[in-house]
């Protein structure tokens, strides 16, 4: 792989990194705070395998990449569960209606 | 060999088979099938366990190679499994009591069998991307246990905000684990440890895992999560995710650390800071609450500031003795806030629970318990004064530990911190002694007079860890034969 390949690479990782961890502190929606989730996870995962290529091991990093994709799939699925909870006992998905908890 | 393999799949087994046993049960009316296969799961453990234990004193460092993945238990993962599954037995005998009046308990003791047979193997974990895939599967099975309550919109709230913040701490330690496989070409971490020179890389790496596993091991700023989470979920799981979980955090820290070795000077002086800013700030948030779960939540976080600075103090100075001090307050606190969290919760249940109320136990509830419950008061008394350090109990010992492996390191800077964390230990008496003194000074509350009388499986675990903290005060020297071989097992990986 190229380095300008790489440096392409690098920037698409940071990108979505920095997508997801924007929407994370700017939508307020408990469905879209996991997608943002989804998102900055994705960045991690073109990131692994971009590593596997950059250091000669395409096959560990694409093995790791499939290994988060089961992981993280699980957060989510969790994720969304709790969003049910939350939509049917609070009422509302909007995460500041959330906050009761003192500091 | 045999029995190092049964400690982790047995357990791991044994929670979907207690969830099956138990559904079946409350099919069959017997509602109690499901926490008593839950209990006999975690006993069973323990076979495989004392085994492993045997074979590691004879012979050192069980290894287990499944395909291409291979788990050692070494000291520290040792260390980990005992204490782990030590806390989890009592907390599983407990909740029998505790969670009787709550539907679905069965899924509650198959995640709590899960959360230790997860935390048993996050230890023997030899791989950086294992290490994460345990971390997360710990991080996914504590989330439900937090939001258990699910009716209740705090449990709830608690429950997302634990789950946001873990997940974003796992994208840094993953972003983490891309620069270390892009550098080196592989992520087992001797093989790290071998290619030690790429200075400015590792450094960058070590930044995104102190930031990613710094979540769990509630690194102030990075501890918002714990509050909310430690004092919404069920008390015996308080006392898991306080007592086990955020070590099991620093653990997978120190294992990420301990590869990029040759920054070790840094990581030192990095734990020490970390462990200054969390014990000032876990005390002054201490300070002002009122809610019981709160504040032993918040203390959590200055106690893990002590652990920072004993084993920040030995990483820096290459010395056993504050690795040791940190594990052996590891050990203590994982017992002594364990007993609070039980203590308050066998209150919680007997004014609130019992009755079917979700209420917050404050200081104020607390009132003339003495006269009431005279033996919960007197092991609350005794979790509180040990968490503040007072000299007969466990707590003194350890962080007396620290404190001198601090001092005997002859370093201006070192000794500065140790005598701030000593200060510290005395500003924790201010809001430990007012629980203390509503316990045994005050008029009785209405609540006090109306509570219920406690079961025996919640006096049990309660009497066992109250044994323990006050023999540990006389004998620390009991549990060094698990505190020595994790620091040297350790020290080793720092390459000391």
């Amino acid at each position: 792989m190229t380095d300008t390949a790489l440096q392409i690479i690098v920037i698409g990782v940071l990108g979505l990194v920095g997508v997801g961890l924007y929407g994370l502190l700017a939508v307020r929606n408990l469905i879209k705070v996991i997608v943002a989730l989804q998102i900055a996870v994705k960045g991690v995962l073109l990131g692994l395998v971009a590593a596997g290529m950059a250091s000669g091991q395409p096959n560990l990093g694409e093995s790791l990449a499939v290994t988060v994709i089961v992981a993280d799939t699980i957060v989510a699925v969790v994720g969304l569960a709790l969003a049910v909870q939350v939509r049917r006992h609070v009422g509302t998905l909007d995460i500041k209606a959330l906050s009761s908890l003192q500091r | 060999m045999v029995a190092f393999m049964w400690l982790i799949i047995l357990p791991l087994l044994a929670s979907p088979a207690v969830y099956l046993i138990g559904h079946w049960g409350s099919r069959q009316n017997y509602p109690n099938a499901g926490r008593q296969a839950g209990l006999i799961a975690l006993l069973a453990t323990w076979v495989p366990f004392i085994l492993a234990a045997n074979t590691f004193s004879i012979s050192g460092a069980l290894t287990l190679t499944i395909g291409a993945m291979s788990l050692e238990l070494d000291g520290l993962a040792l260390l980990l499994a005992a204490l782990s599954l030590g806390l989890g037995t009592l907390v599983a005998l407990y909740s029998a009591e505790y969670m009787s009046a709550d539907a679905s308990q069965e899924k509650f003791y198959a995640m709590l069998v899960l959360l230790v047979a997860i935390m048993i193997g996050l230890g023997c974990a030899t791989d950086l991307f294992n290490l994460w895939l345990w971390f997360e599967a710990m991080a996914v099975s504590s989330y439900l246990l937090v939001a258990f309550y699910r009716e209740q919109p705090a449990s709830l709230e608690a429950g997302v905000k634990y789950l946001v913040q873990s997940a974003v701490g796992s994208v840094f330690v993953l972003l983490g684990i891309c620069v270390v496989l892009a550098a080196t070409g592989t992520t087992n971490l001797s093989a790290i440890r071998a290619t030690s020179a790429l200075t400015p890389t590792f450094m960058a790496a070590g930044a995104l895992f102190i930031i990613g596993f710094g979540v769990k091991a509630a690194l102030v700023p990075m501890h918002t999560w714990l509050p909310d989470a430690h004092s919404q979920a069920p008390s015996g799981i308080s006392a898991m995710l306080s007592g086990v979980v955020i070590e099991a955090g620093l653990i997978a820290l120190l294992r990420a650390l301990a590869a990029l070795s040759g920054m070790a000077v840094s990581w030192g002086v990095l734990l020490i800071g970390f462990g200054v800013i969390n014990l000032l700030a876990g005390n002054l948030l201490a300070l002002r609450q009122r809610q019981v779960k709160r504040l032993l939540a918040y203390s959590s976080l200055s106690h893990v500031g002590y652990m920072l600075i004993g084993l920040g103090v030995g990483v820096y100075a290459g010395q056993a003795a504050g690795i040791e001090g940190g594990l052996f307050h590891m050990l203590t606190h994982g017992m002594m806030k364990g007993l609070a969290f039980l203590s308050a919760g066998a209150l919680l249940w007997a004014l609130y629970i019992r009755r079917g109320q979700h209420g917050a136990l404050t200081i104020d509830d607390l009132n003339g318990a003495s006269r009431r419950y005279p033996l919960m008061a007197f092991t609350l008394a005794v979790a509180v004064l040990a968490l503040g350090g007072l000299p007969p109990l466990a707590g003194f010992m350890s962080k007396w530990l620290i404190f001198l492996a601090g001092a005997q390191t002859h370093n201006m800077f070192i000794v500065a911190v140790v005598i701030f964390a000593g200060l510290n230990s005395v500003l924790s008496l201010v809001y430990y002694a007012p629980i203390v003194n509503a316990l045994y000074r005050k008029e009785p509350s209405n609540a006090v007079l109306a509570g219920g009388a406690l079961p025996v499986t919640i006096l049990i675990p309660i009497l066992a860890l109250t044994g323990g903290v006050i023999l540990l005060g006389f004998w620390p020297s009991l549990l060094s034969g698990l505190v020595g071989p994790a620091s040297q097992a350790l020290l080793a990986a720092l390459g000391g």
